[in-house]
């Protein structure tokens, strides 16, 4: 058969993009425009009549203002734990790759709090927080100290560290791909050319590592603005349901108060707004590449 | 001729591949259709419910598979519902059977057990759901822990005014027990079975709370609101985690009160699921909260039946099945085995009144004592679902004195201005 004709391509696409194809309809786009639709009803998420409402839902959202604070809140969580993952992990990664003595076992021990999920992290660091740290504090200063998870603050900062703890690894692994990815002999080429170690690293590492900054950047802000398992574990929102991310308050409109349109239409705010940070993330990173 | 024989194979597992996948989604559901399929929603009697499903399999014939989720129950099930495959049984609270009964479930009314208990739900006069147990609310007390220090036998009669248990607390840390109560922090003890307490002990609960619905109820002026916090400000003020209340956690509460280390701790017969998991003292019991009130609400327990049974009505369950869940339940109630599963291995009180065994526990003890005497105040079953979690929240600042009892009460009262109401009206019809 000739390797032009339509028939020939359309059977190679459904050979090898099919089945994939198949699933990614399956499980991704019909659930969403299905629950696009959801969001003009105001179902219960049980009950088998779903009755048409308009845009009913959306001006709910708007009116939320329990779910405008939620978002706030998980802007402010996203920006600092960003903003400081990204700096660890660019460090832990300069220390594994720079020759110190056992750096693939230091490699791996930093990477594991990735691998333990959310929800057991939540639980071992809230017993962390609540005795270990209690009992260390009392034991010190000799009077009760309350635990950091009691306050409204303390809760925030508690859901920073743990994520950065828990990010900083894996995006430890992609800042690690780019120092491997940066040719040595550039670097060398600085140096030889009267660089400081310092110098080099900001002028010529740095931006030719500028993909993986991109990645880590992006990827920890999608990842921050969807969590929710460790929200979950470690401080269910408490206390006095200040620490309630945007997800966890979708969940909870959807399932807990039964108001699945109006959860819906508070999933869709959060999606248009991850989708706003991918596209930009394209964006981004293509324009890096021209000028690379 | 080789080529493309590799071809048409590669084809061909490709689309066997992409049939098998699509298989494997339609299929579960098939094979439950031999399965008596139970949800369960008490965790702490899930692996006893397993082992007895067993039993019941072997005896019955009839295969009978137990599910359990930590999810909400009404989420849980709502994924059940989606992917069209219910379970034949579900184990739900009360509030479920008034939203989920009228479309989910079957029409119990002919069932021989309904005469046999008081705590059956019907909706438009149709039994609707069938009790699982009963459960009742009060303050928990240790009489072995206050006998030591007092002396004397405790009894709880002697305190039902909150003027005596205060001489009472008094008395506990003169002889050396600091802070003789606890507190539960979590949102659903201080939300859910503490401040309900303020709507079921009025004379209408229903009346108030469209009351409060409608912005009429002066809440910081209620009597029943002023004695209730009155008796929490005593609670709290001689909490052993008064400094860090926040963060004190259930078990470590619970495991405090059952070795003696404090005195009393606001709960019911559920928490004796953790108790038993300590090395408890004898003497435990449940009475009447304490109040300066004499409109008698301070001589009974709160509470009724708690988890209900329905059947599911739907297509995606055959006749068969839901005559095995009939079956199923007349076990539960009229089966030595199944009344000795329900008293002594699951340790619940049993809300049928053929079901004469002694409940094993002495929280159980406490509570049948009160049922048999009838009482007890009926729970207000109609909340809203978010009551507990957002007023929680509010409940979770004045225990940790970031809000005072008249912003409290202004923070319920805004609640109740904008909640919706259809919990509150499903439960005032079903009382008609």
């Amino acid at each position: 058969m000739p390797k032009t004709k339509l028939g020939y391509k359309v059977g190679q696409f459904l050979m090898f993009a099919g089945p994939a194809a198949l699933l990614f309809c399956l499980v991704v786009i019909v659930p969403f425009f299905y629950g696009l639709y959801l969001t003009f009803t105001s179902w219960d998420g049980v009950s088998l009549n779903k009755p048409f409402v308009g845009l009913d839902n959306y001006s709910a959202v708007v009116a939320d203002t329990d779910f405008w604070t939620s978002l706030g809140m998980t802007v402010i969580y996203s920006v600092i734990t960003v903003v400081i993952t990204n700096i660890v992990a660019f460090l832990l990664a300069f220390l594994v790759t720079s020759g110190i003595k056992g750096q693939n076992f230091f490699r791996a021990g930093f990477f594991i709090p990735n691998l333990i999920g959310g929800i057991v992290l939540g639980y071992v660091w809230k017993f962390i927080f609540n005795r270990a740290f209690v009992s260390i504090a009392s034991g010190v200063t000799g009077a009760t100290v309350p635990s950091l998870l009691s306050t409204t603050q303390g809760a925030i900062f508690c859901l920073i560290f743990v994520s950065v703890w828990q990010y900083a690894g894996y995006m430890m692994l992609i800042y690690i791909a780019g120092f491997m990815s940066v040719d040595a002999s550039l670097k060398e080429a600085a140096l030889i050319d009267g660089c400081s170690s310092r110098q080099a690293m900001w002028h010529v590492t740095i931006p030719l590592m500028r993909s993986s900054f991109v990645t880590c950047i992006f990827l920890s802000t999608t990842r921050c603005f969807m969590v929710y398992d460790i929200n979950l574990s470690l401080t269910n929102g408490e206390p006095f349901g200040s620490s309630v991310l945007a997800a966890m308050h979708v969940y909870r409109t959807a399932f807990t108060e039964k108001n699945y349109g109006v959860g819906q239409a508070e999933a869709l705010v959060l999606f248009i707004i991850c989708a706003v940070i991918g596209l930009l993330q394209v964006y981004v990173g293509k324009k890096g590449e021209v000028e690379a | 001729m080789n080529n493309s024989w590799k071809r048409i194979g590669t084809a061909a597992l490709a689309s066997l591949a992409a049939v098998g996948m699509l298989a494997s989604c339609g299929g579960s559901s098939a094979d439950d259709s031999n399965t008596l399929t139970i949800f369960n929603s008490k965790s702490e009697i899930q692996s006893q419910f397993e082992q007895m499903a067993e039993k019941y399999t072997e005896e019955t014939g009839v295969k009978t598979e137990v599910y359990f989720s930590s999810d909400t129950i009404s989420a849980h099930l709502s994924t059940r519902y989606a992917s069209n495959n219910p379970y034949v049984l579900s184990m739900v609270d009360a509030k479920d059977v008034y939203s989920l009964g009228p479309e989910h479930a079957v029409d119990l009314s002919d069932e021989d057990w309904v005469a046999d208990t008081t705590q059956a739900i019907s909706v438009g006069g149709k039994v609707l759901g069938f009790p699982v147990s009963i459960e009742a609310r009060g303050l928990m007390y240790n009489a072995d822990a206050i006998e030591a220090i007092t002396g004397e036998e405790f009894n709880p009669e002697d305190y039902q005014t909150l003027d005596a248990f205060e001489d009472l607390i008094d008395e506990l840390k003169a002889g050396g027990m600091e802070s003789p109560t606890g507190v539960l922090k979590e949102d659903w003890s201080l939300a859910g079975h503490y401040l309900p307490q303020v709507y079921e002990e009025q004379e209408d609960p229903v009346a108030f709370v469209e009351e409060l619905n409608a912005g009429t109820a002066d809440l910081a002026n209620n009597d029943k609101f002023n004695s209730l916090m009155d008796t929490f400000d005593v609670l709290k003020a001689n909490n052993y985690a008064k400094d860090s209340a926040i963060s004190a956690e259930r078990e470590v509460t619970t495991q405090n009160f059952a070795e003696g280390k404090i005195a009393f701790l606001f709960g019911g017969n559920w928490d004796w699921a953790i108790i038993n998991q300590y090395d408890y003292t004898d003497g435990l019991g449940i009475m009447p909260v304490p109040q300066n009130t004499d409109d008698g609400t301070n001589t009974k327990l709160v509470g009724g039946g708690s988890k209900y049974f329905f059947i599911d009505s739907s297509d995606n369950v055959t006749d068969e099945q839901r005559q095995w869940a009939k079956d199923f339940l007349n076990w539960l109630v009229s089966d030595p085995d199944g009344q000795d599963f329900i008293v002594n291995t699951c340790s619940m009180v049993s809300p049928f009144s053929s079901n004469t065994l002694e409940p094993a526990d002495p929280l159980g003890k406490s509570v049948k004592e009160y049922s048999d005497a009838g009482n007890l105040i009926g729970n207000f079953n109609g909340l809203p679902d978010d009551h507990y979690s957002v007023l929680g929240a509010d409940f979770q600042k004045y225990l940790a004195d970031q809000e005072d009892r008249d912003a409290f009460a202004k923070a319920i009262e805004t609640y109740w201005s904008g909640a919706k109401m259809t919990n509150v009206d499903a439960f005032a019809s079903s009382l008609q």
